[in-house]
């Protein structure tokens, strides 16, 4: 081992010994490496097509450069308020609604004694994280269908008109952040259990000799016990802010609610797939992935200053 | 660990601590029945569709039905497996969900195992290499393009490939890798194994438990993927996946709600009225439907929950 690490300082060691010793390493690497190369860093390169004008004959590095005009054409764009707006407003919604949700359920399975009632209601909260958005849209189109849902059915048999609650503007918000919440609190809450466990449990037989209660320990020990993840968990999730929320989005929106649900990703997808237009839609693309780098950059780096805790 | 030294200190009389435990058994009866009333809201609506599917189509069409099928019936399900579009995309799904776990699991713990070496130069630039595809990527419209380049339009293998590999469950498993002792390996390689027999009989067989995590999660990642099917296979609704069915069903049903025509899933419309009879309805085969695509993940994940809870805590640790 000790001769390993003096050659891995060792800039001089010979390309040949190198790949004697870790050659079968650089072999199993190379799949990897290929794949990448294919499938992230070639799609890279089509980002030019933002500033060209893609025929399809011409193909993407046959094109004609136009520069900038499809970023001013955005910037112009009829709907580009109301798509920013709409990507901001439903990020932040998530993102403060439930970023809190599964720190507080995890609090709620710690103060649970009984063991096979914890460990149920754990196993059943992860359930709708492994279900497709496909079944969650099927299942809450089955409970708020104007026609046949279970909503309307209890509120025709009170004498009550049934409402299409997916074509409401108003509702839409709701629908989205409960629905992420539903989907994805439980699952959320297996990170800060496992730093809730790690509080040193002597810690609270002191408090209890000093004649702690409940809240007491919780404000003084439990949440000072896991605001180094909560702070990690916060960071990324900044980090992750205009990141992939389109499934979810493309299935729950409805012609009528396309004011408040049309969001970057989905005005990528229908401008780009639905209607052709490639280069119009990259540009829109690349728009929302340099926002996303610039945040993951920015959080990476508050998180490195305060919590020395960094992705690279 | 900051604890505050100044916690007012309660007077442990006899009133005090009747109340004290009072309060506390009044806060434990809380806490029970909200999460048991969460485990409610997570299960009923599963519940809830599994009846529904249980139940007679028609006779659901009255309402009313919410705990238990009141009209029970076989028929749904037999009707979903006699139907050749839900048919064949079960078989996609399975033969894409199998394919995917074999050949990303394989080469994903290929890749880890090389990673793990942690004198093999020019390690940290290969990792940054991989790591920087999480930060940016090209996007939807030129991932599109690349599709169509090398044909994995309307073609099977695009299931397979584009996900093949994933730099989270790489760190996933190169984190457990760590775990296995270098002495084991180096006393392997002493005794004349190849690395690549080392890989096989000693860092497989040792690491079942991550590499089953990761199977879970590839699986259900594919078995849950709707999307690639409803964009990148467009023409060929043979290779459609049975999540992307579903999706099909459902559009159509928000689109006729919405503006009452059927328009172009006129064709997944004659095949659903071929197999309507008495007993079943769109939206009851719809139900079943969904219940079929559902209970191999409810019947799976249980088992291997004691090791994607380790699996999230490692992944999310390093990013």
């Amino acid at each position: 081992m000790d001769n390993d690490k003096a050659l891995r300082f060792n800039h001089r060691m010979s390309l040949k010994k190198v790949f004697s010793k870790y050659g079968s390493f650089y072999l199993f690497l190379l799949p990897a490496i290929i794949w990448y190369a294919i499938f992230a860093y070639y799609p890279m390169t089509g980002i030019i097509i933002a500033f060209k004008k893609y025929r399809y004959g011409l193909g993407v590095f046959g094109s004609h450069w136009v520069g900038l005009r499809y970023f001013k054409e955005f910037l112009a764009d009829p709907h580009f308020y109301e798509i920013i707006r709409n990507t901001v407003v439903i990020s932040l919604a998530k993102l403060i609604v439930n970023f809190p949700a599964p720190i507080i359920l995890a609090l709620m399975f710690n103060a649970v004694s009984a063991k096979i009632f914890k460990r149920t209601m754990q196993t059943v909260s992860y359930l709708p994280h492994f279900v497709s958005w496909v079944v969650v849209a099927a299942i809450i189109q089955k409970f708020f269908s104007p026609t046949t849902g279970l909503i309307n059915d209890i509120r025709v048999s009170m004498d009550l008109k049934p409402i299409y609650y997916l074509g409401q503007k108003n509702l839409f918000l709701p629908f989205i952040v409960l629905s992420d919440m539903w989907k994805g609190v439980g699952y959320g809450s297996i990170i800060y259990l496992a730093a809730l466990t790690g509080i040193d449990p002597t810690l609270y037989e002191a408090a209890e000799i000093d004649g702690a209660n409940g809240w007491n320990k919780l404000w003084h020990i439990t949440i000072p016990g896991i605001s180094g993840t909560v702070g990690i968990m916060f960071l990324l999730s900044v980090g992750g802010l205009f990141g992939a929320n389109m499934e979810q989005i493309l299935l729950l929106q409805t012609p009528a609610t396309f004011d408040v649900s049309e969001v970057i990703d989905t005005y990528v997808l229908k401008r780009g797939l639905n209607m052709n237009q490639f280069d119009y839609a990259t540009a829109v693309g690349l728009f929302r992935s340099v926002i996303s780098l610039a945040l993951v950059v920015t959080a990476n780096y508050l998180s490195k200053k305060f919590s020395e805790v960094s992705l690279w | 660990m900051n604890i505050e030294t100044n916690v007012p200190k309660i007077n442990s009389n006899k009133g005090m601590k009747i109340r004290k435990s009072r309060s506390q058994i009044l806060g434990k009866c809380i806490n029970y029945t909200l999460l048991a009333l969460l485990g409610l809201i997570f299960l009923y609506p599963f519940w809830y569709c599994i009846v529904l599917s249980f139940n007679n189509g028609l006779d659901a069409l009255k309402g009313g039905v919410y705990f238990w099928p009141r009209a029970f019936t076989w028929e749904n399900y037999l009707k979903a497996f006699q139907n050749p579009l839900i048919f064949s995309s079960f078989r996609i799904s399975i033969e894409r969900t199998l394919l995917s776990v074999v050949l990303s699991v394989f080469m994903t713990a290929l890749m880890a195992y090389a990673l793990s070496q942690r004198n093999l130069p020019g390690r940290s630039g290969i990792i940054f290499y991989f790591y920087f595809t999480t930060l940016f990527s090209g996007g939807l419209i030129p991932t599109y393009i690349l599709y169509r380049q090398i044909g994995l339009l309307n073609n099977f293998w695009v299931y397979v490939l584009p996900g093949l590999y994933n730099f989270f469950n790489a760190i996933v498993l190169r984190t457990f890798f760590y775990t296995i002792p270098e002495s084991l390996k180096e006393s392997a390689r002493i005794d004349g194994c190849s690395e690549i027999q080392i890989f096989f009989k000693i860092m497989l067989p040792l690491s079942m438990p991550a590499l089953a995590t990761i199977a879970l999660f590839v699986g259900v990642g594919n078995w849950n993927d709707w999307f690639t099917g409803a964009y990148f296979v467009t023409t060929k609704r043979e290779l459609y996946t049975a999540a992307t069915l579903l999706n099909d069903l459902l559009s159509q049903a928000t689109f006729e709600s919405s503006t009452g025509s059927t328009g172009q899933k006129a064709q997944i419309n004659e095949a659903l009225a071929a197999s309507v009879s008495k007993a079943t309805t769109p939206e009851s085969l719809k139900m079943a439907f969904l219940v079929i695509l559902t209970i191999p993940i409810m019947c799976i994940y249980p088992f291997l929950q004691k090791y994607f809870v380790k699996g999230v805590m490692i992944g999310s640790i390093k990013g």
